[in-house]
């Protein structure tokens, strides 16, 4: 690791640390849609921006995270809506969720493993379809169409929620369900993201980039391509089902038409935005996507010619619409590697001019050294 | 070279660090969290200063209900601006903080996180879906709220306010309405077309009931809110040879519906749920379908009733909003906002203006609303606040595109009818 590297690293785990000292919950919990969606997007970023294979459905493998989560740890209910639920221990829940999403995806894998490009992006179109049937009508599992209320997590005695009648106070801080949960995230995402770099940096990544970028030169040099296409297949579903996960347990609540074509969508914005087939890339794009149209609706008001909501003329939600929708596109004309690609070239940029100043230095300004 | 910038770096992080921890956080208080009173002796909490009241609005401006939402938040504001110019409550002005959640789920939760500590009450929430989203944190903050959606589910929540009658209320009413003035008898065939989801769902229990009661055999149509052409529906209907429709979906399926049933020769009435219409129906091709025989039902009288308090709001809201077209989330914004300023007041009156105590000043009015055409009862919350229709009938040229046919009553059969709650 570069001295650099690190350095950036320790910068960047001060701030998460600090940052739920100082900033109010409607920021923390803008902060865990995106570490979640960034965990969604590093798993979707495996399979289409390494492998090259298509989703549409990743919104479909979130839902099962999630509501298997609900599921696995909810107490049965009795009543009007009769819910069912194992009432099992919530960390217990959260792990059988993510593997439930895998199994979920291993069991799609037989066509993942056939299908490529944008074959499987239609095949996986279905799975939203079959998803929001299922949440609809499914109400014992999930509570139909209102969903139903997530249990907090609990590990070992330490409880994800408010608790109004023990209240956590750490330097003066109350520290409520958004700010432990940030914690959770960033525990969650690192790992996340670390795992998803072994991957990516190791033999299987290699195998992968080459099933994309060539096929048939992968089958040759003795990849198992049908085998990884599926195996990659099932990694991102579970990727998906963590980032369910922890969306439920920020929502509070599970709501099926949460879960929809839209959501699909917008991951595949994340990855190509941020940049195709990398965990930085990834993060940065579910950073990108879910923060800008929440800052410019915060912000927008304070933009010219924007009204206030409900009078004539463009008004701040609107405003926020149109400049997302304008982002995104010059993005992608502009930015061919996305955001990454851009903080990359910066990067060289900077390190070419701090290289070539002190030669400079040396060849035409007199110093010291070169004086006499 | 190198290693000395990178050590220059390391020394300004730490110092940085140093600033940062050494600084005050505006989000310390220690935990304790009294509630302060301010000078006049009233309790305070989230939401009220000694100048303000916040109020918060959570709309939908740029989703499928944008022209509904508008109204309604303009609609509110009008109200605000009216108390603020008599005097504001409790000595206070009342401030409208608005957000947009385009009637996406994740949006509300942001919206609400980001705007429930600051707002004292909702003044109008729109979609049950959002509503449901929220409802945990809505009783944990007991924060009064009034949703805009009518759905049983809502029901049972003591913070939550749903207004008037729920949607299987005005089904039962309408399925009376078709036994005593249409013709319909015992041994009929009656349709009914409803969504999938809570609004559609709600509606259907109402239709059952009313149906098993009086001996109608209901022929039930699902229907997704993105399907749009209603031939197939149209046909199923025809095919089971019903005698009137009930129309539980949004305004363009209405449209096609009664649109196509009427090209098709099947000339039967057709009585819709509160959210079926919408004046904007009238220009289209389906306008003169619609004003021939459709009705809808509605727990709030529509904006082209000719009781005073709203024919004064159509003036002011006219009056401020020239170019905005009336339609009936106007008057329902308005009397929402109505509710939550006058538990305001009541709260003020006892000068408690915390959360708690508005949702108790409010749950202590047992006839609010004579001035808006029907009295409601908030003491009780697992029940709707009224069981009385009105039946409304499209008019081209009222005011919101629609005239009272019936006066607002209450049947027989939903006396006898048990709400399901939540």
């Amino acid at each position: 690791m570069s001295r650099s590297t690190l350095l950036w690293s320790i910068a960047l785990a001060a701030a998460a640390v600090v940052i739920p000292f100082y900033l109010d919950a409607s920021w923390l919990q803008d902060g865990l849609f995106a570490m979640a969606a960034a965990i969604g997007a590093i798993g979707l970023n495996l399979l289409t921006g390494a492998t090259g294979q298509l989703s549409m459905g990743h919104a479909f493998f979130l839902a099962v995270g999630a509501f298997g989560y609900v599921y696995f740890a909810s107490l049965p209910e009795e009543g009007a809506h009769s819910l069912g639920g194992l009432g099992l221990p919530t960390p217990v829940a959260a792990v059988l969720a993510v593997l439930l999403a895998g199994v979920a995806g291993g069991l799609f894998s037989p066509i993942a493993a056939r299908l490529k490009g944008a074959y499987l992006g239609i095949a996986t179109l279905a799975l939203i379809f079959i998803g929001q049937f299922a949440m609809s009508n499914a109400t014992p599992v999930t509570g139909g169409h209102n969903g139903r209320p997530v249990p907090p997590l609990e590990v070992f005695g330490f409880v994800f929620a408010d608790t109004p009648d023990a209240p956590l106070v750490i330097a003066g801080v109350p520290f409520g369900a958004l700010e432990r949960l940030w914690f959770l995230g960033i525990v969650l995402l690192l790992g996340a993201g670390l795992f998803a770099r072994g991957v990516l940096r190791g033999r299987p990544g290699r195998a992968m980039n080459t099933i994309r970028d060539h096929e048939i030169a992968a089958g040759v040099m003795g990849v198992p391509v049908a085998r990884y296409r599926a195996g990659v297949f099932v990694l991102s579903s579970m990727y998906g089902g963590l980032a369910g996960v922890l969306i439920a347990l920020v929502f509070q609540q599970t709501v099926p038409d949460y879960f929809g074509l839209l959501l699909a969508l917008s991951y595949l914005a994340m990855i190509i935005i941020g940049g195709l087939g990398s965990v930085a890339g990834a993060v940065i794009g579910a950073v990108f996507v879910s923060m800008l149209p929440r800052l410019l609706t915060r912000y927008s008001d304070a933009l010219p010619l924007i009204v206030q909501p409900g009078q004539e003329g463009v008004g701040a939600a609107e405003a926020a619409q149109i400049l997302y929708g304008l982002a995104v596109v010059v993005v992608v004309l502009f930015l061919p590697g996305g955001l990454l690609g851009l903080v990359n070239q910066l990067r060289l940029r900077i390190n070419r001019r701090v290289a070539s100043a002190p030669a400079a230095k040396h060849s035409l300004t007199p110093t010291p050294e070169t004086r006499n | 070279m190198a290693i000395s910038r990178t050590s220059r770096r390391i020394a300004a992080l730490a110092l940085l660090a140093l600033a940062a921890t050494a600084c005050a956080s505006e989000k310390a208080t220690g935990g304790g969290a009294e509630a302060p009173a301010s000078g006049d002796g009233v309790k305070t909490g989230p939401g009220v200063t000694a100048g303000t009241i916040s109020i918060g609005m959570m709309t939908d401006l740029t989703g499928p209900y944008a022209s509904f939402g508008k109204s309604l938040t303009n609609a509110q504001q009008l109200y605000f601006e009216q108390v603020n110019a008599a005097g504001g409550v409790c000595g206070r002005k009342l401030e409208a903080v608005v957000r947009d959640h385009g009637y996406d789920v994740q949006k509300a939760v942001a919206a609400y996180t980001e705007i429930g500590p600051k707002v004292v009450a909702m003044a109008h929430v729109v979609g049950s879906p959002m509503v449901n989203a929220v409802k945990q944190r809505i009783e944990a903050d007991k924060m009064l709220t009034i949703p805009q959606a009518w759905a049983t589910s809502l029901l049972g929540s003591e913070p939550i306010q749903v207004t008037a009658t729920t949607y299987d209320i005005d089904m039962i009413n309408a399925v009376d309405f078709l036994a005593k003035e249409k013709g319909v008898k015992s041994g009929d065939k009656i349709g009914h077309l409803y969504f999938e989801g809570d609004y559609g769902e709600s509606a259907l229990n109402g239709s059952k009931f009313a149906a098993e009661k009086l001996g109608l055999e209901l022929v039930e149509q699902k229907i997704k809110a993105t399907d749009q052409d209603m031939t197939a529906q149209v046909a199923a209907f025809k095919k089971a040879g019903v005698k009137a429709v009930l129309v539980s979906v949004g305004p363009r399926q209405t449209a096609s519906l009664v649109g196509v049933s009427l090209a098709g020769g099947m000339d039967i009435p057709f009585v819709g749920s509160n959210s079926a219409y919408s004046p904007q129906l009238l220009p289209t091709p389906a306008g003169p379908a619609l004003l021939k025989d459709f009705y809808y039902m509605t727990g709030g009288a529509p904006i082209g009733s000719d009781l005073p308090a709203l024919k004064k709001l159509a003036d002011d809201y006219k009056a401020k909003y020239p170019k905005d077209a009336i339609d009936s989330g106007v008057s329902a914004g308005y009397t929402a906002a109505g509710i939550v300023v006058d538990a305001l007041k009541k709260a003020c009156e006892s000068k408690d203006l915390t959360r708690a105590g508005v949702v108790t000043a409010h749950r202590s009015q047992n006839a609010w609303g004579q001035e808006y055409g029907g009295t409601m009862d908030f003491t009780v919350f697992d029940k709707p606040a009224s069981l009385r229709s009105y039946v409304a009938k499209p008019d081209k040229d009222a005011l919101g595109g629609a005239v009272v046919f019936k006066d607002a009553s209450e049947s027989d059969l939903v006396k006898e009818y048990q709400v399901p709650v939540g």
